[in-house]
């Protein structure tokens, strides 16, 4: 085989990225020790271009390379683009947060990139070992993050169990993945479909399925596989629980796309019963358990886990209408998550972490925009009509919907109603309740304007999703 | 201009003049009261004149597509419903703009409660208009947003943060479970335009998903029009200055639920469901709330309840199902609209103007104000159903409209009877207010001296006070027009015939009107000991106790549900996410193959090569050893020792399959990683406590007993497959292609040459990161083992010595002799990396650390950085000669004394990884082993841990 047929030029973004990541990580240790501005901006930077490159090459065909190992279809595309951007802003926006906590450092960003890498590298696989390459290259990124603070007890546990459990995970995902291997012979997921479509009803395979889906919702973050979200979420630094809420989610969607719908599609009937069960338990437990949190933080992670709930029931529908929806839901959720753990930022200053439900009371008095900003995150992450949330509530149902799981629906609306009780709240905290602590907010330009950015968007695409749903369902052939 | 653009007019322009009134108070605080009264008085016109145009050609409806994925379209609809509908949002919200000009203080921002205000009333036009579904439910969801805005706007008072907060609660999540059954809906008819679902009735009610979809909207409703068990938001919404009370909480939003029912009563009404469900909760409503609005003491509190009653009246008439009852609804809804907003405002007026609306304090009022005790009467007695007053009327056709559905509901006689106890009690009610305020005496002083409000206050007030007293008189000619454009909107069909005469002779319903008043009249006359009673026995029921517990017991679910799944036990997580997927993959395999299945799953299929009598005793031997470390791991050395065993015993399981390579490696390997585990031992107590329960451990060992019989049995299902093994080829190839007999060495060497350059860089990166984190770094031990003894004082035995001295030539050569048959025979770079290896760190053992580096000058990055090199080297060379990187190439050539040597270029790239192998191993184990030799040479350390009776025993290490 010689480079020539590898067909390099659509993994273009990845070399570029890779190479970017090894010159940071080189060119870091020489720099002056005064911070890493450098890696930052070459950071920021390396996103622009990698934006600019996958802009320019996207259309609408389905492009293979390396010996069709790597496909880069729309969705390929548009989940890359979302993943440059969402990563550039909590590059941006966690900057003085790490400075303030002596942990602004040049390998943050590289961790950080070599983590889009693996996003990048698992959205686009369409082999089973490629796939898990990128999952777990995107995964010791963020055990490693997780475990930035060092000497921070909470954070080194939080990455142990972390990487304990995301190993076990990655475990069972593996053993599926060689039972299907096993039972089909190939790594292809496109061939995997074929031979399974034409194959037997083998009771591996069906394990198979099982240890797949298993491993996949463990890393997606769905009961009764979350129970390492809370405490990752809350023990990392906020500035890399942001990174590990956003982005990853939508690597984490490309996972289960790839291995359910492109790789075991014909095994619809199979895995459709299991996500929705897990689907159900998510938006149940998460919706349920956010209301007795404390902890900002730990609100936050709930919602997370009832969200990831809310976005397999599009998957769960089977059809691209669904998919778009499971995707739309996703973009939506990624930003509101920004938002949402922005809000600790915001109000987190040197020494002092605001990951209380306290901490936000009265916020309208000390800063009227930013309480704005977060009723419109809160309202969104309520799905409250005419925010981002609202609109990717409307799609997912309407999937599931158009596929006949009515009651499956009226269950999600019941715990997206629970669920709008606690956003509520905190919306309540912060317009209503006096300010425990009335010192005026210290967060800098880039924390406030990515929030600004972040709380507009909930009105933009609320106002108007019509732009981002055409480019979802378009992800789809729709 | 058409229409649809008109219309889109009416329900943008409110919705412009939110920021505008707000702006403009900047400037002028009633600027922002002429901007929302203009708007209004604006959007009015444009209705009016559009109205005027279209009068003879409703239904007017036209959609634009705007979110086609969503099946979402910005529609509007003007039909006679939603002409009625607007009209009284239009009309009304003038009328309350006007007196909110004067009704609100100087301290109150003007800016911020018209903003509210117009935001609303956009909101509730989007409602009555849409001709979209989905954008029906946005906009109800938006009236729940402006009413949650608006009950607060005194943020200052808890009872009104409260009562926001209950409010939204309650209508919020009605209005999702509305948007539930929208989705429904439209799934059942395949669109979401209100004119294609009003024409699918039949469809609708024939079709699987009426029922869900049937509840799912009347849970919208009810949570919105206040019925029970959902009523109790309302009470606490009037926490909401009085036009918000007046406005919202009576004449308008909370009709957005029998809005509701009217729209979707062609497509819905009529089935025993709807009956079933509807009419009960209106008539519990209707009778509950006139019961308890008796007893309100808070002027507001008794319209609150009133609201609520009479809003419970309409339900049910709807819930009747029947086309007479929908007009009957239908003119309620004008009637209660008109005097109900009347009578709030007065009730505005009256704390207005004497600060409290507790009717305990007030009486006497009719000497200070008369015309506002006119208004109030008025009002009070439409309310009451007095004849010549309009809710005398509408009352009259609801008691007909119950004794003609009588039969169908219950005994003949139980309906008219329950319906007159609530007309009886409204009655009541109706005295109350007139008398408690406006006669008697007031119990004390006022804490304000009560005289007239200004004229403009009352204006609004007088209005619709002559609009009741008109439409009582004169119904026909007042309000005839009106109801039957809207009753025609409602049923989508020409109104069956109604009479809207005073006057119908003597009959049931007359008679029940006549047992409402006088009965009424003695009731309140005898209502002391009443309240008493009430007071006693039931005062304390209340709806909200149910919401509050609910809410309890969510947040005890959610904190129950914390604890017990999340309580951050790493063991926990592991079980429960192994035992949801045994469960999971239990569950699929049963549904798969049956229970027979599994039995036949268990018959088929055997391994080829079982094995003798050693091969078992061996694996025999590899369990043992696995138990026994299960159950005695107590004393960690031991532990090790017997898991050693496993690890020995694999490699005679490799051997016995013919894969004397593998086990060459698993043999090497297993003495490293002893050494290495050794090491951390040193650090770590010998025994280990016992942390958990013998009953969980005997949980643990069920759950891993199943998994692992359950992985065994997959695996075994798999390997028990026909397969096509891929061997064939790397025999074949070995020698032409690499050069070798020995398959593994070839393959690891030439076939995945590439592979295997990539594993030495990771494994030398490996070892670097290990040297770069443990370099430097030293690590306390104990002076004494766990016994209390202290450690031998020789640290370097002369046995050991002597034996390492003997050994090293002897393993150094074998390393060597392993390494160069590699290529065709067992053996090979990295397990004669690992033999050195093992033979150079016994010598760092027997004579320490310092004094064998002093000996061997062994530069250890050195032998890692010149492994790779010579690695590159050899791969490059091949370029070089003009073939692919790594490609191998091989010579014979004879030697004197040695006889024929055959080498192949792939031998340097197995040295390459022989030194990686060497050098790596070195630097990890001698690394960990000199963390030791730091805690013992830490002068700190010394100082503080050692006491003088051991402080020499080890001190001579190196001596």
């Amino acid at each position: 085989m010689t480079l020539a047929s590898l067909n390099l030029q659509p993994v273009l973004p990845e070399i570029v990225l890779a190479a970017m990541a090894c010159l940071i990580l080189l060119v870091d240790p020489f720099l002056p020790k005064r911070g890493p501005t450098v890696s930052f901006v070459l950071s920021i930077l390396t996103l622009i271009a990698l934006f600019v490159i996958t802009l320019v090459q996207m259309d609408d065909s389905v492009r293979m390379s390396f010996g069709d190992m790597v496909v880069n279809d729309p969705m390929a595309d548009l989940m890359k683009l979302v993943v440059y951007v969402l990563v550039a802003a909590v590059f941006v926006i966690s900057r003085t947060y790490l400075r303030q906590r002596g942990i602004d450092k040049g390998e943050y960003y590289m961790l950080g990139l070599f983590g889009v890498l693996g996003m990048m590298i698992t959205i686009s696989s369409n082999h089973l070992l490629l796939l898990y390459l990128g999952l777990e290259l995107m995964s010791l990124a963020l055990y490693a993050m997780t475990a930035f603070k060092r000497d921070d007890g909470r954070a080194s546990e939080a990455a142990m169990k972390y990487f304990v459990l995301g190993a076990l995970a990655s475990g069972i995902l593996l053993y599926g993945m060689s039972l299907l291997y096993g039972v089909t012979g190939n790594l292809m997921l496109t061939a995997i479909a074929e031979t399974v479509a034409a194959g037997e009803d083998s009771m591996a395979l069906k394990a198979a399925v099982v240890l797949i889906v298993v491993g996949a919702v463990f890393k997606m973050g769905i009961a009764p596989f979350h129970m390492w979200l809370p405490d990752v979420y809350e023990g990392a630094p906020t500035a890399v629980t942001l990174y590990l809420a956003a982005a990853p989610k939508v690597a984490a969607l490309a996972l289960v796309m790839r291995l359910l719908v492109d790789g075991m599609g014909p095994l619809f009937y199979d895995w459709q019963p299991m996500l929705i069960v897990v689907a159900m338990l998510s938006m149940a437990i998460g919706n349920v358990v956010a209301i007795a949190q404390t902890s900002f933080k730990r609100m936050l992670t709930y919602s997370t886990i009832g969200h990831v709930g809310f976005i397999l029931l599009g998957v769960l529908a089977g059809t691209n209408e669904g998919y778009a929806a499971a995707l739309f839901y996703t973009i939506a959720y990624a930003v509101m998550t920004i938002g949402g753990f922005g809000i600790i930022l915001l109000l987190a200053r040197q020494g002092f972490e605001a990951e209380s439900m306290d901490d936000l009371k009265g916020l309208n008095d000390r800063s009227p925009v930013m309480a704005f900003v977060f009723l419109l995150l809160m309202f969104s992450m309520a799905g409250i009509p005419f925010t981002f949330g609202f609109w990717a509530k409307l799609a997912v149902l309407q999937s599931i919907v158009g596929v006949g799981l009515w009651w499956l629906a009226t269950f999600a609306v019941v715990t997206a109603v629970i669920g709008a009780f606690y956003y509520l709240r905190a919306v309540k905290m912060v317009y209503f309740d006096k300010p425990e602590d009335t010192s005026p907010i210290q967060a800098d330009v880039n924390v406030r304007g990515v929030l600004i950015l972040s709380g507009a968007s909930m009105l933009i695409f609320g106002l108007y999703p019509t732009g981002l749903t055409a480019l979802t369902a378009g992800a789809f052939g729709l | 201009m058409n229409a649809i653009e008109l219309l889109a007019a009416v329900v943008l322009l409110p919705f412009l003049a939110a920021p505008l009134a707000a702006w403009s108070a900047r400037f002028n605080r009633y600027a922002a009261a002429w901007v929302a009264g203009g708007v209004t008085l604006l959007a009015l016109a444009i209705f009016s004149w559009l109205v005027v145009l279209h009068i003879g050609q409703m239904p007017v409806a036209t959609s634009h597509a705007w979110i086609e994925a969503a099946g979402l379209s910005f529609g509007f609809r003007l039909d006679g419903l939603s002409l009625l509908f607007t009209g009284l949002i239009l009309v009304i919200g003038l009328l309350i703009v006007i007196y909110a000009r004067y009704y609100l203080s100087p301290n109150d921002s003007m800016g911020r409660f018209f903003a509210y205000m117009m935001m609303f009333m956009g909101a509730m036009l989007g409602v009555v208009l849409s001709e979209n579904m989905i954008n029906l439910v946005i906009f109800w969801e938006l009236t729940s947003l402006a009413s949650f805005l608006l009950i607060s706007y005194w943020q200052h008072r808890k009872e009104a943060r409260y009562g926001a907060r209950l409010a939204l609660a309650i209508t919020g999540a009605g209005g999702l479970a509305l948007l539930g059954g929208v989705l429904i809906l439209g799934h059942i008819v395949g669109s979401y335009e209100l004119t294609d679902v009003l024409a699918s009735g039949d469809l609708i009610k024939n079709h699987e998903l009426y029922a869900p979809a049937l509840i799912l909207i009347l849970l919208g409703v009810f949570t919105k029009s206040a019925q029970f068990p959902f009523h109790f938001w309302l009470p606490n919404a009037m926490a909401a200055p009085t036009p918000v009370s007046a406005y919202l909480h009576s004449a308008t939003m909370v009709k957005a639920g029998i809005f509701l029912l009217a729209r979707f009563f062609p497509a819905l009404a009529g089935t025993e469901l709807w009956v079933i469900i509807v009419s009960t909760a209106g008539l519990i409503t209707f009778l509950l709330g006139a019961y308890t609005a008796l007893f309100r003491h808070d002027l507001k509190g008794l319209l609150a309840y009133s609201t609520i009653s009479h809003l419970g009246l309409i339900t049910l008439l709807f819930g009747f199902g029947t086309p007479l009852a929908a007009v009957a609804g239908i003119f309620h809804i004008i009637n209660h609209a008109t005097f109900k907003a009347s009578l709030f405002m007065v009730a505005g007026i009256v704390d207005h103007e004497t600060g409290t609306r507790d009717m305990r304090r007030l009486g006497g009022l009719v000497k200070y104000m008369p015309h506002t005790a006119a208004l109030g009467m008025i009002a009070a007695m439409a309310m009451a159903g007095v004849p010549l007053f309009n809710g005398f009327l509408s009352k009259e056709m609801f008691f007909t409209e119950s004794v003609r559905v009588a039969g169908d509901i219950g005994p003949v006689w139980l309906l008219p009877i329950l319906v007159s106890l609530g007309g009886l009690l409204s009655v009541a009610y109706s005295l109350r207010f007139v008398h408690d305020t406006f006669f008697g005496k007031p119990d004390g002083d006022l804490p304000k001296k009560p005289h007239e409000p200004p004229g403009m206050m009352k204006r609004p007030v007088d209005l619709l006070v002559v609009l009741c007293l008109a439409v009582g008189i004169l119904p026909a000619l007042v309000v005839g027009p009106l109801l039957h454009i809207a009753v025609t909107g409602v049923l989508q069909a020409e109104p069956p015939y109604y009479s809207l005469s005073l006057w119908h002779g003597f009959n049931l319903p007359l008679l029940m009107s006549a047992i409402a008043l006088i009965g009424g009249l003695l009731l309140y006359l005898n209502r002391a000991p009443i309240f008493r009673w009430h007071a006693r026995s039931l005062a304390h029921l209340d709806a909200r106790t149910v919401y509050n517990r609910l809410m309890e017991l969510l947040m005890r679910t959610g904190a129950g549900v914390t604890g017990g799944l999340d309580n951050g036990r790493l063991s926990r997580i592991v079980v429960l996410t192994l035992v949801f997927s045994l469960i999971a993959g239990l569950v699929g395999y049963v549904q798969t193959v049956g229970l027979p299945g599994v039995q036949a799953a268990l018959d088929r299929g055997t391994v080829e090569d079982s094995g003798d009598w050693v091969t078992w005793l061996g694996m025999l031997l590899i369990i043992i050893a696995t138990l026994v470390t299960v159950i005695g791991h107590r004393q960690r050395l031991f532990a090790l020792i017997t898991m050693s065993v496993v690890g020995l015993g694999v490699a005679m399981i490799f051997a016995r399959f013919s894969a004397p390579d593998l086990a060459m490696t698993q043999l090497s390997v297993e003495v490293v990683t002893m050494i290495l585990l050794l090491l951390a031992l040193f650090y770590l107590p010998q025994q280990s406590r016992r942390l958990s329960s013998p009953s969980r451990r005997w949980r643990d060992a069920g759950i891993a007993t199943v998994i692992g019989g359950g992985i065994a049995a997959l695996t075994y299902a798999i390997i028990s497959r026909p397969f096509e093994t891929i061997s064939g080829y790397f025999l074949e190839h070995s020698v032409p292609g690499g050069g070798g007999t020995n398959v593994v060495n070839v393959i690891l060497v030439d076939f995945r040459g590439y592979d295997t350059f990539g594993e030495i860089t990771v494994l030398a990166l490996a070892a670097l990161g290990i040297f770069a984190m443990l370099h430097n770094l030293s690590l306390p031990s104990s002076r004494r083992d766990p016994f209390g003894r202290a450690w031998s004082d020789d640290p370097h035995p002369l046995m050991l010595r002597t034996f390492a001295q003997i050994i090293l030539p002897l393993t150094l050569l074998f390393g060597i002799y392993v390494f160069l048959r590699g290529h065709n025979e067992p053996g090979g770079g990295f397990i004669a990396g690992l033999i050195v290896a093992s033979a150079l760190v016994a010598q760092y053992m027997a004579f320490g650390i310092e004094n064998t580096e002093r000996k061997l000058h062994l530069p250890i990055h050195g032998v890692i950085g010149a492994g790779i090199l010579i690695a590159l080297g050899t791969g490059l060379v091949a370029m070089v000669v003009g073939v692919p990187f790594l490609t191998s190439n091989t010579w014979h050539f004879t030697l004197s004394l040695l006889g024929e040597i055959h080498l192949a270029s792939a031998i340097g790239f197995d040295l390459g990884v022989f030194l990686v192998v060497v050098g790596s191993t070195m630097l990890i184990l001698l690394n960990l082993g000199r963390l030791t030799d730091h805690a013992i040479e830490h002068p700190d350390y010394a100082s503080i841990e050692a006491s003088p009776a051991d402080s020499a025993t080890r001190g001579g290490r190196d001596a």
